[in-house]
């Protein structure tokens, strides 16, 4: 049976819900556009939810105005992903989120007036951290107990299901809801220009002439649930998490290495983990951010584990934007629909594969073909390289 | 539930007090006062001068203390790294944050790639040169705790030895903030890193036992809990010789200590009571059980219970 996902919720650049999500994706309608909401940015390109706080804050019914948009759009999803589910007082239930700017969104705003003396609002910290964008949710879904949060850059969304299917596995918990969840923030936009790796133009994953990636902001979460937990709730499982590995690449405080090493390792123990054969992978919802350094280092990942025999590959990322921390959680929900739709999604803007590989993305979006298996990476600073494997339910 | 032994077998810690290098220094410690500041140990023995030179506090704390810890155990590599951080990397973070508010043109961007949470343990990992399962948890006051569990859980997966730990930076932003925030500090707002080998075996090395840990967030009854806690590990309250706490003394037990006028405040201080505890237990032989009880933020409870190793 192993650990079964019950329940998903999505929300980015490209929609409010799994079915606005999953229809953008058919459509290959991509939410990178000129920023609307974030205001006094040097990015002339993002991918931003199309919602303001205060929208956010009056359909998911929430007061009070100190809450972080990091807390509402993961509120969004994790709503959607728990659905109709009732607490339990027999069925361990936990969170955990990830995100790696946290409240940031607005502690930015406030550092700017601190700077200035423009009386700053000193109560909008206490949305800062991180561990409280997930408290926030949590108190929300009215879950308590096991309540953490993650943060290990652009993998962290991979590494909250990673850690929510062994809580299970150990037997610490029966079912826990997992995700991650950023929002844009002129930091981390100022952040990955001061690396010369934001790109003006519209992102170009796996392609010669990418010149970096575009952010993006949402949050997925996905609801899992062991053996026990399904007993008593009588849900009916979407699909398996069946592999994951996590493994770093102690090559360069930002950078991947250039042999794939951490990412190659990742690879190789998540699909071990699930127990298929290489052969066996449909899909490959690839990190591709549209980095010259994670497209090279990624595609040469994916040779040393597949060989010549790499099977049709994507990254969603001209879609959404890089989300950061919710990467890897809403292309978790994107695996999920990949097998229970049938679906391999294009890869945008690809024209020329990288010289040194030669790798040729999916382009076309293929309906009915058989994904049984998907492998998605994430990808983060500090060499940390997640994989995940999503089966279908048997 | 039935859960095999996990053993503690290197600690290291860097705090406001003489931890570093000084075991039995549980028997010398009084509380920390205003002129107490961190003790840093000579970083240049543990780091690399050129990487040494840009790294924040945190860092330094967090990447000498696992290189002792290494060295304590005499293992080779850690199979893993799991680090736990309330608010990160602040300095960097603040840093970076004033140069993009303030400065027009090209950004330098190191502050930016030091500030995000899980730099500590992707550093750890640089500078030993680790391939293992790298994890950051930043769950507020309970950072640590979240911590220890994932390597327990690591240890029952098969890892043999994994390296623990967490830290948490001071800046001078937060003095303000406390402040303007009314936040009632029980003793003064400080730094500090303490990292463990968490191991599956004593190989003669051990100096605790770690039996069990646990968190609760959004707590409603935080007696009850501990008293759940001690009952699956076959405990009653009189049967724990000495409880360190932040927050309310527990009821029952032979003995309380408060943490926080040794340690000071920060998220992540109740790492500084597990060394703390584990060289109570290596000091004073009448020590069998030992609670560590964390709420520093009162709706988060976070439980570690230590035995000795004779016991």
């Amino acid at each position: 049976m192993g650990v079964c996902i019950t329940g998903i919720g999505v929300v980015s650049a490209i929609g409010m819900s799994v079915e606005e999500n999953l229809s953008a994706l058919r459509e290959g309608k991509s939410g990178i556009g000129p920023l609307q909401y974030l205001q006094g940015t040097k990015a002339s390109l993002a991918g931003e939810v199309k919602a303001s706080n205060e929208d956010l804050r009056k359909s998911l019914n929430v007061g009070t105005e100190y809450v972080s948009r990091t807390s509402l759009l993961g509120l969004q999803a994790a709503r959607e992903a728990w659905g109709d589910n009732k607490r339990s007082g027999v069925i361990r239930t936990g969170i955990i989120s990830a995100t790696s700017v946290g409240g940031m969104d607005r502690s930015e705003v406030f550092y700017k007036d601190y700077l200035s003396q423009n009386s700053p609002d000193y109560q909008v910290l206490t949305t800062h951290d991180s561990g409280s964008t997930t408290e926030r949710i949590a108190a929300e879904l009215g879950i308590s107990g096991y309540i953490n949060t993650l943060s290990t850059a652009c993998s962290s969304g991979a590494n909250a299901i990673m850690l929510g299917a062994r809580l299970i596995l150990q037997g610490t918990l029966d079912r826990v809801l997992v995700g991650g969840s950023d929002a844009l923030s002129r930091f981390t936009i100022d952040g990955f220009r001061s690396l010369m790796i934001y790109d003006e133009q519209w992102c170009r994953p796996f392609d010669e002439s990418r010149a970096g990636l575009n952010l993006g902001e949402g949050a997925g979460f996905l609801l899992l649930e062991g053996e026990k937990s399904l007993q008593l709730t009588g849900n009916r499982p979407i699909c398996n998490v069946s592999g994951w590995a996590n493994a770093a690449d102690a090559y360069h405080q930002t950078a991947s290495s250039p042999d794939g090493k951490g990412a190659t390792l990742a690879i190789e123990n998540a699909i071990r983990r699930a127990g298929i054969g290489l052969n066996e992978v449909s899909y490959v919802n690839a990190h591709g951010t549209g980095t010259k350094n994670n497209d090279h280092s990624e595609s040469v990942a994916l040779r040393n584990v597949f060989g010549d025999h790499i099977p049709p590959f994507s990254s969603t990322k001209a879609f959404t934007g890089h989300t950061l921390a919710a990467a890897g959680a809403i292309e978790a929900v994107f695996s999920v629909l990949a097998i229970q739709h049938h679906l391999i999604y294009p890869n945008l803007n690809y024209q020329d594969s990288i010289a040194e590989t030669g790798l040729v993305p999916a382009t076309l979006l293929e309906t009915g073909a058989e994904v049984n298996a998907v492998l998605s990476n994430s990808f983060g600073f500090g060499g940390n390289n997640s994989s995940l494997v999503f089966t279908r339910y048997e | 539930m039935n859960k095999a032994a996990l053993y503690i077998t290197a600690a290291s810690t860097v705090s406001h007090q003489p931890t570093f290098g000084n075991p039995g220094f549980s028997s010398t410690l009084g509380p920390i006062v205003a002129d107490n500041a961190l003790i840093s140990p000579d970083y240049k023995a543990y780091i690399d001068p050129g990487l040494l030179r840009r790294m924040s506090k945190i860092l330094r704390m967090a990447v000498a203390c696992s290189k002792d810890c290494i060295a304590q155990a005499e293992i080779e590599q850690p199979d893993a790294i799991v680090v736990g951080t309330g608010l990160g990397c602040l300095h960097d973070t603040e840093k970076f944050l004033n140069t993009s508010l303030t400065v027009d043109g090209l950004l330098p961007p190191t502050s930016f790639i030091q500030s995000t949470h899980n730099t500590m343990a992707g550093q750890i990992s640089l500078s030993i040169g680790n391939h293992g399962y790298n994890m950051t948890h930043t769950q507020n006051t309970l950072s640590f705790e979240h911590a220890l569990l994932d390597a327990s859980m690591l240890l029952r997966e098969g890892d043999r030895h994994v390296l623990v730990g967490a830290a948490d930076e001071h800046i001078d932003i937060l003095e303000d903030i406390a402040a303007q925030l009314s936040f009632e500090a029980p003793a003064r707002l400080t730094s500090g890193a303490s990292f463990f080998v968490l191991s599956k075996e004593n190989r003669g090395n051990a100096a605790a036992i770690l039996t069990d840990v646990h968190t609760t967030g959004g707590i409603e009854n935080a007696e009850a809990e501990i008293d759940a806690f001690l009952i699956r590990n076959g405990l009653n309250a009189s049967d724990v010789d000495l409880v360190f706490h932040a927050g309310e003394p527990v009821q029952g037990v032979k003995g309380n200590v408060p943490y926080l006028p040794l340690s000071g405040v920060y998220a992540t201080a109740s790492a500084f009571a597990l060394h703390y505890a584990v060289d109570s237990l290596q000091t004073n032989a009448s020590l069998k059980n030992v609670l560590i009880c964390n709420a520093l933020r009162k709706s988060n409870l976070g439980l570690i219970l230590l035995q000795s190793v004779e016991a």
